[in-house]
C-alpha cells in the first residue's frame, strides 16, 4: 500500500482542492472533467497485483483508502471514523472505520474485510502481493507479518513485535476487498486475476466518490458520481457528472488539448507555464512536490576509484552549480537540494547541512584544489593546476542517464559543460530506462551465478561500468525513513553501493521505539542529513516543483503538496 | 476451366499463408520469450523503492502468468489455446487478448482505409494532372509541394495540424474522441487531422509515381496512335496511359498499406491519443506481454499474406496477359 501512499502525495498530478462547504450556494452538480495524462496506461483495476502509480490512481476514483492528509500535512479521515490509536508501546494499532460504509451488494464494510483482505490476500503465498514488505518486520532474524485481529464490526487491531514509528501510513494507504466475492477465487490465482467483479470494480458501492464506467486501454478511463458516496452525504458531493482521465502520447498534445480547451486539467512543462499563464481561461498553479534530481557517483570496483573518496565527491559536488540548473533548466521550478528530505517535510533541517553547490561551496578552483591534494592533480609550469587521473592522463568519466527525458538531458549536458570547465571530459550515454535498469542499475558479484539486484553487496558491479547517473527519486515528506533502501548497507535500491556503518544505525533507530518521541526523531533525521550532506554519497540536485492548469471554471482548487486530498469538492462554475 | 488456374493458385497460396503464419508466430514467440527481459520488469524500479525482493518479487509476477514454465511447454499451451481460439491474457492491459484486438482494432482500420483511400484518390488525381501539365506552373507546384510532403515527419505534422486547426482555429477537437459514434459525420470529422497526418506522406509519394508512370506511358507509340486515331484527350489519357501505368501504381499503394498495417500508423495514433493496435502492440513490447505481441504479429503477419495475395490476383485483371499457372 506504500504505492497508494506515494500516489496520495503525488496526487499533485490530480490537483486540486476544496475550500470545503462554504460555497454550497454554488456548487452544484454537473460537467465531465477530463484529465489529460501522457504517463502511460494503468496496468490493472484489481489493484493488489498493480505494481504502478496509475493503477492506484485509477482505483483511487471508486475506492477511498482509511485516510490521506492535507496540504499542512494534517491527517484527514476518509473511511475512519476517528484517527488510528497507537498504544503507548508503540506496538497495538486500532483501526475504527465508520459504520456507514457500503459494498454493491449494500451489505456493510466491516473490519472482517480489512482483515480478511491483509490475511488472506496480501500476506497470503499464493498471490504475492508485490508490496507485501511494507508488512513485515524483522524479528530476531526473522521476517515476520503484522498480526490483523477483528475486535468487532467496526474495529480491528494490528500488532507488531517491533516499533516503527512511520508504520501508521502505511495503514492509512489500505483498502479492502470485499470477502463477500473474493473468497471464491481464493488460492487461484488465475481466477483472482481475471475476476470479472474484480476487473471490473463492480463491488464498490459507496466507498469511492465515483463508479467505474469504463476502461478502454490506451485511451481513457471513465467514471461517474456516485451519489451514495460516504463522504456526500451533507454536501452532495462529488459535484461532477462524469471524471475521465485521457491517456495523450505527447506532453505537447496534451498541452494542445488544455489551450483548446477540450480537456479540464494536465501537467504543464516549466517552459510552457509563462505561455499558460497568459491564457485568460487557464489558471496555472505551481506546488511542491517531494521529488528530486540527483546525480549518483558509483562506489562500486566499476566505478572511476576516486569517487569512494569523499574529498572527491564533494569537489565533484562542488564544480555543478545548483542555482543555474535551478533558474535555467527549471526556470525557477525547483530548489536547491542538499538532503532527500524536503523543505515541506516536518523532518527537514537546515542546521548543519554543507550546501555543495551553491554560494561559496560552489567553487571549481576549490575544486581543482581538492582533487590536487586527494593526488588526481598536477602544477603546471606557470603554477595552475590541472586534475589527471592516476596514469597522469585526463579525467574522463561515464554519466550515464535515460533517454526521452528532456530536462533530464539538459542537466545532464549541463553538468557535462561544468565538469568540462575544471578539466574533466564527461561522455554522456543515454540509454532506454530499461537499459538504465539492466545493464547499469541493477548489479551481482562477477563469476557467480546470483540473480542481478540493485544492491547485491559491495563485491557486485553492474554488467557496464559508470561513474555518474543523473536520476529522480521521491520521499515520503510525512515519512522519509523509506528512503533508506537507498542509503544504507543492506538498502534494496543501494545501487551506488555507498556502505556507511553510521548511517545503517541511523535509519534502524528512526524505525525504533526511541523515536516515538518526535523530537528524538527530527534529531536522527537531521544527522542523516548532515552526514549525507557532507558525505556526498549522491550529489542532490533539486527538489522539483510541478506546474498544473485548469480551465479556470473550476472551482474548489487549493493548491498544495497534497492537492488532490479532497478532490471530491471540487465542481465547475 | 474459366480460371481454374487462378483458384488453385488461391488456395495454395492460402496454404503457404498459414505455414508462413505459423513460421512468424514461433519465431515471435521464440524471441519475445528468450530474451532477457521480464513482465516484472517494468515494475522492478517501483518493488526496489518500496524495500522489495526484486528477485523474489519477479518470480512470483512471472509465475503469475506462466512465463517461469519452460519454453516449449509455454509454446505448446499457446498453440494449443490459439486453436481454441484463445489468444491468451494480457497481463499488461488486464483483459483477454482477443477482446483488447476486438475493441482496439477498428481504430486502426477507420484510419488506415481512410488515409489510403485520401492519399490514393488524390494522389493519382494530382499526379495525372502534373504529368499532363508537365513543366507548367500547376507541375512545378505539385512537384513542390510532393517533395515537402514526403519530407514531413508525420508526427511534427500532426502536431502542427493540432496546433493550427484546434488551438488556433478551433475546428476540430484536439485529440480523437472514441465516445463518437463509429458511423457518424462527428466521427469521420474527428478522423480528418489524423487523416491527413498519416495519408500525406502517402499522397505526395503516389504524386510522384503516378506522374513518372504517366509520363512514360504519354511518351509511348500506342498513345501516339490513339492520338494520330483521333481519340479524344481524355480517352487517351484515361484509358490508355493510366490503364498502362496503374501496375505499378498498384504495387505500390497496396505495400504501403502492408507497411502501415505493421505499425505505420503507430505516431499519428500517438500524436491524435487513438487507442489503435499500433499503440496496444507498441506498449506490449515494451511491457514484454508477449500473448499481445504475438497475436498483433499474427494478425498482421496474415494481413500483409492476404494483401499480396489480392494484390498478385488483381494483377490478372489489371493486366490479362499476367497468368500464375
Amino acid at each position: 500500500m506504500r504505492k497508494t501512499r506515494v500516489f496520495t502525495a503525488l496526487s499533485l498530478i490530480l490537483v486540486m482542492l476544496s475550500s470545503g462547504c462554504t460555497h454550497a450556494e454554488v456548487e452544484q452538480v454537473g460537467g465531465i472533467f477530463v484529465e489529460g495524462q501522457s504517463g502511460g496506461d494503468a496496468e490493472t483495476l484489481n489493484w493488489i497485483l498493480a505494481a504502478d502509480a496509475a493503477s492506484f490512481s485509477y482505483v483511487g476514483h471508486t475506492l477511498d483508502t482509511l485516510a490521506n492528509y492535507n496540504n499542512q500535512l494534517e491527517i484527514h479521515l476518509l473511511c475512519l471514523a476517528k484517527d488510528v490509536e497507537v498504544s503507548p508501546d508503540g506496538l497495538v494499532y486500532t483501526i475504527t472505520i465508520r459504520d456507514d460504509l457500503k459494498w454493491s451488494d449494500g451489505s456493510q464494510v466491516t473490519a472482517e474485510d480489512y482483515v480478511y483482505t491483509l490475511k488472506n490476500l496480501m500476506f497470503s503465498d499464493w498471490l504475492n502481493y508485490p508490496y507485501k514488505n511494507s508488512w513485515q518486520e524483522d524479528v530476531d532474524g526473522d521476517t515476520v507479518f503484522v498480526t490483523p485481529e477483528v475486535v468487532d464490526d467496526t474495529t480491528f487491531t494490528i500488532t507488531r513485535q517491533t516499533v516503527d514509528p512511520e508504520f501508521v501510513y502505511i495503514i492509512y494507504d489500505l483498502i479492502p476487498y470485499p470477502k463477500y466475492i473474493t473468497t471464491k477465487y481464493e488460492g487461484d490465482v488465475e481466477a483472482f486475476t481475471q475476476a470479472p467483479e474484480l476487473n471490473n470494480l463492480t463491488y464498490t458501492g459507496n466507498l469511492g466518490p465515483y463508479k467505474f464506467v469504463e476502461w478502454i486501454r490506451n485511451d481513457r478511463y471513465v467514471v461517474e458520481r456516485n451519489p451514495e458516496y460516504y463522504l456526500g452525504k451533507d454536501s452532495g458531493a462529488p459535484y461532477f457528472e462524469r471524471y475521465v482521465i485521457k491517456l495523450f502520447g505527447t506532453s505537447a498534445t496534451i498541452q494542445a488539448a488544455l489551450e483548446a480547451g477540450d480537456i479540464t486539467y494536465c501537467g504543464i512543462e516549466p517552459d510552457k507555464v509563462s505561455k499558460f499563464k497568459s491564457l485568460e481561461s487557464i489558471n496555472v498553479y505551481t506546488v511542491p512536490t517531494a521529488s528530486y534530481t540527483l546525480v549518483g557517483y558509483n562506489h562500486r570496483a566499476n566505478g572511476w576509484e576516486g569517487l569512494k573518496k569523499t574529498t572527491i565527491r564533494q569537489a565533484l559536488s562542488m564544480s555543478i552549480d545548483k542555482q543555474v540548473i535551478t533558474d535555467k533548466v527549471y526556470l525557477g521550478f525547483a530548489e536547491p537540494a542538499f538532503s532527500f528530505i524536503p523543505m515541506t517535510s516536518p523532518w527537514y533541517t537546515d542546521e548543519g547541512i554543507a550546501k555543495y553547490g551553491v554560494e561559496v561551496l560552489y567553487d571549481k578552483q576549490k575544486a581543482i584544489e581538492l582533487f590536487y591534494q586527494a593526488g588526481y592533480g598536477k602544477k603546471r609550469a606557470d603554477g595552475t593546476m590541472e586534475i589527471i587521473d592516476k596514469d597522469d592522463r585526463l579525467l574522463k568519466l561515464i554519466l550515464v542517464t535515460t533517454t526521452g527525458g528532456g530536462l533530464a538531458e539538459d542537466i545532464a549536458f549541463l553538468i557535462k559543460q561544468e565538469l568540462s570547465d575544471v578539466g574533466i571530459e564527461v561522455e554522456l550515454k543515454l540509454v532506454p530506462w530499461e537499459t538504465l535498469v539492466r545493464n547499469y542499475l541493477m548489479n551481482k558479484v562477477p563469476g557467480t551465478d546470483q540473480e542481478s539486484r540493485y544492491n547485491n553487496g559491495p563485491e557486485a558491479v553492474s554488467d557496464e561500468p559508470w561513474d555518474l547517473v543523473l536520476m529522480g527519486f521521491g520521499t515520503d515528506v510525512l515519512a522519509p525513513s523509506g528512503s533508506g533502501i537507498f542509503f544504507t548497507t543492506e538498502g534494496g535500491l543501494n545501487f551506488f553501493g555507498y556502505f556507511n556503518t553510521e548511517i545503517d544505525k541511523l535509519f534502524k533507530r528512526v524505525r525504533s521505539k526511541e523515536a516515538l518521541d518526535k523530537e528524538v526523531r527530527q534529531q536522527i533525521y537531521a544527522e542523516i542529513s548532515r552526514i549525507l550532506s557532507e558525505e556526498q554519497p549522491v550529489d542532490f540536485l533539486v527538489f522539483r516543483r510541478s506546474n498544473v492548469g485548469f480551465q479556470k471554471n473550476v472551482k474548489g482548487i487549493e493548491p498544495g503538496i497534497s492537492m488532490g486530498y479532497n478532490y471530491y469538492l471540487w465542481y465547475f462554475e | 476451366m474459366g480460371k481454374s488456374w487462378l483458384r488453385d493458385y488461391i488456395i495454395k497460396r492460402l496454404i503457404y499463408a498459414v505455414i508462413i503464419a505459423w513460421g512468424i508466430v514461433t519465431i515471435t514467440f521464440v524471441l519475445v520469450r528468450v530474451g532477457p527481459s521480464s513482465p516484472a520488469d517494468k515494475y522492478l524500479a517501483n518493488m526496489a523503492a518500496s524495500g522489495q525482493d526484486v528477485s523474489q518479487i519477479t518470480t512470483a509476477i512471472e509465475a503469475r502468468y506462466g512465463v517461469d514454465k519452460p519454453i516449449f511447454e509455454q509454446y505448446a499451451d499457446y498453440m494449443v489455446n490459439l486453436f481454441q481460439w484463445d489468444w491468451g491474457w494480457s497481463f499488461s492491459t488486464s483483459m483477454p487478448v482477443i477482446d483488447l484486438i476486438k475493441t482496439h482494432w477498428i481504430y486502426s482500420f477507420q484510419l488506415i482505409l481512410l488515409s489510403s483511400l485520401f492519399a490514393a484518390f488524390l494522389g493519382i488525381l494530382i499526379g495525372i494532372y502534373s504529368a499532363v501539365k508537365q513543366y507548367t506552373k500547376i507541375d512545378y507546384t505539385a512537384t513542390f509541394l510532393s517533395f515537402i510532403g514526403i519530407s514531413i515527419p508525420n508526427f511534427w505534422l500532426g502536431v502542427m495540424l493540432i496546433l493550427l486547426f484546434s488551438v488556433k482555429l478551433g475546428l476540430f477537437k484536439a485529440y480523437y474522441d472514441t465516445t463518437l459514434p463509429l458511423f457518424s459525420l462527428e466521427n469521420l470529422k474527428a478522423l480528418v487531422l489524423p487523416v491527413i497526418t498519416l495519408g500525406t506522406g502517402m499522397l505526395a509519394g503516389y504524386v510522384r509515381y503516378t506522374r513518372s508512370a504517366m509520363l512514360d506511358n504519354l511518351r509511348k507509340g500506342f498513345v501516339t496512335t490513339a492520338r494520330a486515331k483521333g481519340l479524344p484527350e481524355r480517352t487517351v489519357i484515361g484509358k490508355h496511359a493510366f490503364r498502362n501505368a496503374i501496375l505499378p501504381l498498384f504495387t505500390i499503394i497496396m505495400f504501403d498499406l502492408g507497411s502501415i498495417v505493421f505499425g505505420g500508423a503507430y505516431l499519428t495514433e500517438i500524436v491524435f491519443g487513438i487507442p489503435g493496435l499500433g499503440q496496444i502492440s507498441f506498449n506490449a513490447i515494451f511491457a514484454d506481454d508477449y500473448p499481445v505481441v504475438v497475436a498483433v504479429t499474427l494478425i498482421g503477419t496474415f494481413l500483409i499474406l492476404m494483401i499480396n495475395l489480392i494484390t498478385d490476383v488483381a494483377y490478372t485483371y489489371l493486366d490479362p496477359r499476367i497468368r500464375y499457372d
